[in-house]
């Protein structure tokens, strides 16, 4: 061990280089590199191949990878959001989970406004950034004062309310709002895969779990708009469902709005959130319709 | 709000997560995404593994941002929950019964191809290959030090183990790793005149 005879194995003279060898084996390892030309070179290659590895390029993150996690996390937002409505709702009797985080405004919000919980989303403005905020009655508010233009349809609010199996006593008196947000919009995460040969069914699966489940959220600017210009031709335009989904494997808004006795559905980019967004623009990847369905 | 001159840092970012602000969570993730980006692909060694432990991952910090508790640096956290994401991923991987790409048979498969002397060496792509011969710990471990230039310290809590298995990873994940760049070093600096000798004992 102290006399190097032979070359020395390049294990060793990593764990050499790394510092884990010490003491007199560290010492003769020392004197037959410096003796040794062929162990000064392989002791050099591994200081360079470190140095290579520094320089390496960083790989970019693809945009399709950056628009699912947009998605993804807006996903995670709205679900927390309701997540804590849900709680705040049932404070009375359920105690608060420890780890949920305190929301003053929040709260102040929910204890007069008993809607359904709502997830409200809010698009960055520069394009695909999807990210969500709580606080129906302010976020709807704000929505209601830059959508006057759009016709309204009281009449969905207790129908939605009653298809949730809600009464909606919405003490505040803010509810007096076009027909997006009073519908039963319902932004919930969704791990579903839509694909063009099967998405009828799976739009009609998605809407009967959303009925059976899910609450009422409003979505805020710039989403309300889209969505309203999207559903402008449809009467009454009553929107059944915004999920954040996947279509064939990409991030993907699923919307679908009731017509008649069935259903319209859309599936759009995250990125088709933006100005100019209509249901003929770039953005909008499939178009259907769907058979009335049963309320449970 | 604070932060009214400068940019908030990562610190208040993730308090103000904690505290309900449903925007900095997100500021917070995409100030670092792109280096999380590399690190996830380079330890998964695939597109898809990466985007899939990179949105575990993502969701693990939201929610766990409360265990936080200033004892490392953010992002020395949020690549602890990366690395730990991917790892994971790769375990269960190879609890499945697929063919693993982490061979030497795959390495060589791909090293043959990026051999055509025609063609310009992408040194980025040949090693995010090499890299795929190397055990995940190893890879994980080398990735952190070496490509990231995170201390040893900051990479034993990252890969939450001692700071001497870290340095033991990594010089065995180099020992390894050395002869499969040989060719890239020689591209690199052909003119060097470091014998190439790393193929007589091996």
């Amino acid at each position: 061990m102290t006399r190097q005879t032979s070359h020395l194995d390049t294990d060793v003279l990593a764990e050499f280089r790394a510092g884990l060898i010490t003491g007199r084996r560290r010492r003769a390892i020392a004197a037959h590199v410096k003796d040794c030309a062929r162990c000064t070179a392989a002791d050099n290659q591994l200081a360079e191949l470190s140095a290579l590895l520094a320089a390496v390029p960083a790989p970019v993150m693809p945009d399709s990878v950056a628009q699912r996690l947009d998605a993804a996390l807006a996903a995670e937002v709205a679900h927390k959001n309701e997540a804590e409505r849900a709680v705040a709702h049932h404070s009375r009797d359920r105690r608060r989970p420890p780890r949920m985080a305190r929301r003053p405004t929040l709260q102040f919000v929910m204890t007069r406004v008993l809607v359904p919980a709502a997830a409200v989303v809010v698009l960055a403005a520069g394009g695909y950034g999807l990210s969500l905020i709580g606080g129906q009655s302010s976020s709807s508010s704000s929505a209601t004062a830059g959508s006057a233009a759009e016709p309204a349809a009281a009449s969905a609010v207790p129908s939605a309310a009653q298809a949730n199996g809600l009464s909606a006593p919405t003490a505040s008196g803010r509810v007096a709002e076009p027909a997006i947000q009073n519908s039963a919009l319902g932004l919930v995460p969704n791990a579903t895969d839509f694909r063009p040969a099967t998405l009828r069914s799976q739009l009609e699966a998605a809407l009967r779990v959303s009925a059976a489940t899910s609450s009422a959220p409003h979505p805020t600017e710039p989403l309300a708009a889209c969505v309203r210009r999207l559903t402008s031709g449809v009467s009454p335009g009553t929107l059944k469902l915004i999920q954040s989904a996947y279509y064939q494997g990409r991030p993907a808004i699923v919307i679908i709005a009731s017509s008649g006795s069935g259903y319209l559905a859309w599936v759009v980019t995250p990125g088709w959130v933006a100005p100019g967004c209509s249901a003929t623009s770039a953005g909008v990847l499939a178009r259907t319709t769907l058979p009335g369905i049963s309320a449970p | 709000m604070p932060g009214a001159d400068g940019p908030p840092s990562d610190t208040d970012l993730l308090r103000r997560h904690v505290a309900g602000d449903s925007e900095a969570f997100g500021e917070l993730f995409r100030r670092h995404r792109d280096r999380l980006w590399a690190v996830a692909l380079r330890t998964t060694g695939d597109p898809e593994e990466a985007g899939d432990a990179l949105q575990d991952a993502m969701i693990s910090a939201f929610r766990r941002a409360g265990d936080f508790r200033g004892d490392s640096a953010v992002t020395t956290w949020l690549h602890r929950i990366v690395v730990n994401a991917c790892l994971d991923r790769l375990r269960r991987k190879a609890a499945r019964p697929t063919v693993s790409a982490g061979d030497e048979q795959a390495f060589e498969a791909l090293a043959v191809q990026d051999s055509d002397p025609a063609r310009t060496t992408d040194t980025r792509l040949d090693i995010n290959a090499a890299l795929q011969i190397l055990p995940p710990q190893q890879r994980a471990a080398l990735l952190v030090v070496d490509m990231l230039g995170f201390s040893v310290a900051d990479a034993a809590i990252i890969l939450d183990t001692s700071q001497g298995t870290v340095k033991s990873r990594c010089a065995r994940a180099r020992a390894r790793l050395l002869p499969h760049v040989a060719h890239l070093r020689g591209n690199r600096s052909a003119s060097e005149s470091v014998s190439p000798a790393q193929g007589g004992d091996a």
